[in-house]
């Protein structure tokens, strides 16, 4: 295994969990990226990055109403945070014996595990086991911008699975998801449309 | 539509669809997996179930969708055509109601040596399909019938009885009529002026002289049946059954020194006026406008004459007048009023009588003493394994058509029961008669509401095969046809009916009437007939055979003639 470290886990539970990551670690992750948290041996969870999120502290509130501020203190200020930047991961399976589950992972990580993004090989691997059962998890939170995650990660993972040969991926991607949401009529024209932009 | 819902688990070679609702009253519905134009209503339908098959027909396409607004919505303009063809294919669909009719324990694989052994047992009827008395389970998938299941439904052509009527919409499957299961009960041909009513009636009169086991005796009202025709819409040369079975077919003129098309019957019927009884009088009231004095005139004519009371009445004079002794006119002893007043009728009445009945004194082909007895050798004929046609050659009119069809029947009717009662009673050794089959044209004309319960016709329909004697009902008008007479139907064959109350009549006392109405309403003139009855396994839609020469070719065992381009290619060229 390998990939990019992004960052370490701030805080988890079943369902999800939290990364923390500098700033210089940003360039990496991206809205929609498949992740991974390998903990014990043989035990990996997997997770779908659903937000990006920057929060101030004191000293940002103080520089953005002072008065030319130097350039260098800009930077300083945004490279050298003492707030990290935060990832939300959507918790969508785990591998245990070499096997990949689109299921809730049993155990969630611990703090400061090390969270990768996802290589190629890997995202085939995730998204090829089974039959799409890890996008009930995307489906289910309301609260998150599930037509534009599900967006960007049929990008991401077509581009995957076609530079693996696998042509018909993304076909059966959008069926099974046709299935699971042609009850919400809006719901899905919201989806197929996002899917549109990213066939254009 | 490019695809449709479907489990892919459940597909399976050859299948259009899967059960996904319906009952044993209600029909079964069936999403469809295939494009929708490649299955019309009136298609052959098989479902497969935990080893049973259940035969049925598509008696409507419904299209659907999950949400009412994937239908409203024309989506196509807002995605990309490969999202918009995958939201279609998911979304929108095609149901398929299906009327089942009969189910039957699935049978060994075709092919094999078990197959052909079960098969001979269907054929057989020691395996039989059952009408249907459950449901096939949810998913069960749904096919178009092969030629093997039509083979097990309605018989393997030139086995036994069974005659090639025509072929499945689907697939051209030959579909099978078993002619001596027909012919067990009256049957009709219907269908509106110009749908094909009588090149079908042709097929099945040509089957049943090939066949040979039952005789036939055809009213041929407007002479198309027994000479050569010429077809009126084509202009083609139409061959008659009597130039194709000249051996078995006997051709009779109505008349003396009747000709039909020019060419000279076989022999010709004249009418003894003898043979006239006053029932067959009464029995065109209607065509002669007769009176209710009517059958007491008769009778008294009947009592002062005998069987002599035609000939006698016909020569009675009218109006006329003699002086008798004290110088008074009187009515003349050979006129119908002094005939009327020594019998206690009234004179006008009796004068009014002659008056109508004087389109049959004037008929030529009632006379004193024909010149054979043209009556007998018909029965003969029929007797001997011979067929006859009844031309009726210029004396087309409905008085006509009525007066002898009527009193043949009754005389012929009268022999076979005479026949069958003495084999019944084994008298002397008598043969068992030969079955017969009365084909009636303009039937409506015969057994309208009024006619039906004076006339031998329906007596014979609600016999059935009693006294071995049969009808074949052909009609464009079956609602003017009496309902008891139409419920005694075993078997009908109808082609395009436009009317709505001639539909239902055809449809009168089947199951599953309602899904078959619209079924009838939209046949193809000229090409397709409905098939449903006592005397076919379940209603089936047909594309009718041709009447034309390879259908004469497949009947006599001919070769089929190659064409001009399978002789060049077969000389390399």
């Amino acid at each position: 295994m390998s990939g990019i470290e992004i960052g370490r886990l701030l805080r988890s539970g079943t369902t999800g969990f939290v990364v923390g990551c500098r700033v210089s670690q940003l360039e990496a992750p991206s809205f929609g990226a498949l992740v991974r948290v390998p903990l014990e041996e043989g035990y990996q969870v997997y997770g779908l990055i659903y937000d990006i999120h920057i929060d101030d502290d004191g000293l940002v509130r103080q520089l953005i109403t002072a008065e030319e501020v130097p350039e260098e203190v800009l930077r300083d200020n945004r490279e050298n945070r003492n707030v990290p930047v935060e990832i939300g991961v959507l918790a969508l399976g785990y591998q245990e014996g070499g096997r990949i589950q689109h299921l809730l992972p049993p155990r969630p990580p611990l703090s400061l595990d090390a969270i990768y993004l996802c290589t190629p090989e890997e995202i085939v691997s995730f998204t090829g086991a089974g039959s799409f059962g890890y996008f009930r998890h995307i489906l289910r939170d309301e609260s998150k911008p599930v037509d534009e995650l599900l967006a960007a990660h049929l990008k991401a993972a077509k581009e995957a699975q076609q530079a693996a040969g696998n042509m018909d991926w993304m076909t059966g991607a959008l069926q099974e998801l046709i299935a699971l949401q042609r009850d919400d009529y809006q719901g899905l024209m919201n989806l197929l449309r996002a899917a549109g932009d990213i066939q254009a | 539509m490019s695809e449709q819902i479907n489990p892919p688990s459940m597909i399976t070679s050859g299948q259009i669809g899967y059960i996904v609702g319906g009952g044993l009253k209600a029909n079964l519905q069936a999403r469809l997996t295939v494009q929708p134009q490649s299955v019309q209503e009136g298609a052959f339908v098989v479902v497969e179930s935990n080893g049973w098959l259940f035969y049925g027909l598509v008696t409507d396409l419904q299209l659907g969708s999950t949400d009412p607004r994937f239908a409203d919505e024309h989506s196509a303009s807002r995605l990309p055509p490969q999202l918009a063809n995958l939201l279609h294919g998911q979304t929108l669909f095609t149901n398929l109601e299906i009327l089942t009719a009969l189910m039957m324990a699935q049978g060994p694989e075709p092919g094999t040596p078990e197959y052909d052994a079960w098969f001979q047992q269907v054929i057989d009827e020691q395996i039989r399909p059952e009408p249907v008395k459950t449901v096939p389970q949810h998913h069960a998938p749904v096919r178009l019938a092969d030629a093997g299941d039509i083979a097990e439904i309605f018989g393997r052509e030139g086995e036994g009885g069974f005659f090639r009527i025509g072929e499945t919409l689907e697939g051209g499957h030959p579909v099978c009529v078993n002619l001596d299961k027909l012919v067990q009960r009256s049957a009709g041909i219907f269908g509106a002026t110009g749908t094909g009513k009588s090149f079908l009636t042709r097929v099945i009169l040509a089957g049943l002289i090939q066949r040979d086991k039952t005789s036939v005796l055809i009213f041929d009202m407007h002479n198309e049946y027994g000479p050569d025709d010429t077809a009126s819409d084509t202009g083609l040369r139409v061959p008659g059954l009597r130039g194709k079975f000249p051996q078995k077919v006997r051709m009779v003129g109505l008349g003396r020194g009747a000709t039909i098309r020019g060419k000279v019957p076989d022999y010709s019927l004249e009418i003894a006026e003898a043979d006239i009884t006053p029932d067959d009088v009464m029995m065109l009231a209607g065509e002669l406008n007769l009176r209710e004095t009517t059958p007491t005139t008769l009778e008294a004519l009947r009592s002062s004459f005998r069987e002599g009371w035609f000939h006698a009445f016909k020569h009675m004079r009218v109006h006329a007048k003699v002086e008798n002794e004290e110088g008074k006119l009187v009515p003349a002893p050979d006129s119908v009023e002094a005939w009327a007043l020594g019998a206690g009728v009234h004179p006008g009445a009796a004068e009014a009588l002659h008056s109508k009945l004087r389109r049959l004194f004037n008929a030529e082909y009632i006379v004193e003493e024909p010149a054979a007895n043209a009556l007998q050798q018909m029965i003969d004929n029929l007797d001997n394994g011979q067929h006859v046609v009844l031309s009726f050659g210029r004396h087309e009119t409905d008085l006509d058509y009525l007066f002898v069809t009527n009193l043949l029947t009754r005389r012929i009717r009268q022999v076979w029961e005479r026949r069958t009662n003495d084999f019944r009673s084994g008298h002397q050794g008598a043969a068992e008669p030969r079955p017969l089959v009365i084909a009636v044209e303009e039937a409506h004309k015969l057994l309208n509401r009024e006619m039906a319960s004076q006339t031998a016709f329906s007596t014979i329909a609600r016999e059935m095969r009693k006294y071995y004697v049969t009808l074949l009902i052909i009609d464009q008008r079956p609602s003017q046809i009496y309902d008891e007479v139409m419920s005694q139907l075993g078997t009908r064959i109808t082609g395009w009916l436009g009317d709505a109350d001639d539909i239902q009549s055809v449809l009168t006392g089947l199951s599953g009437r309602e899904a078959l109405r619209g079924m009838l309403a939209r046949l193809q003139p000229k090409e397709e007939v409905l098939m449903l009855g006592w005397g076919v396994p379940m209603p089936i839609l047909v594309h009718s055979r041709r009447y034309d020469d390879a259908f004469w070719d497949e009947l006599k065992g001919k070769p089929a003639s190659r064409s001009s381009d399978d002789i060049l290619e077969e000389l390399g060229f």
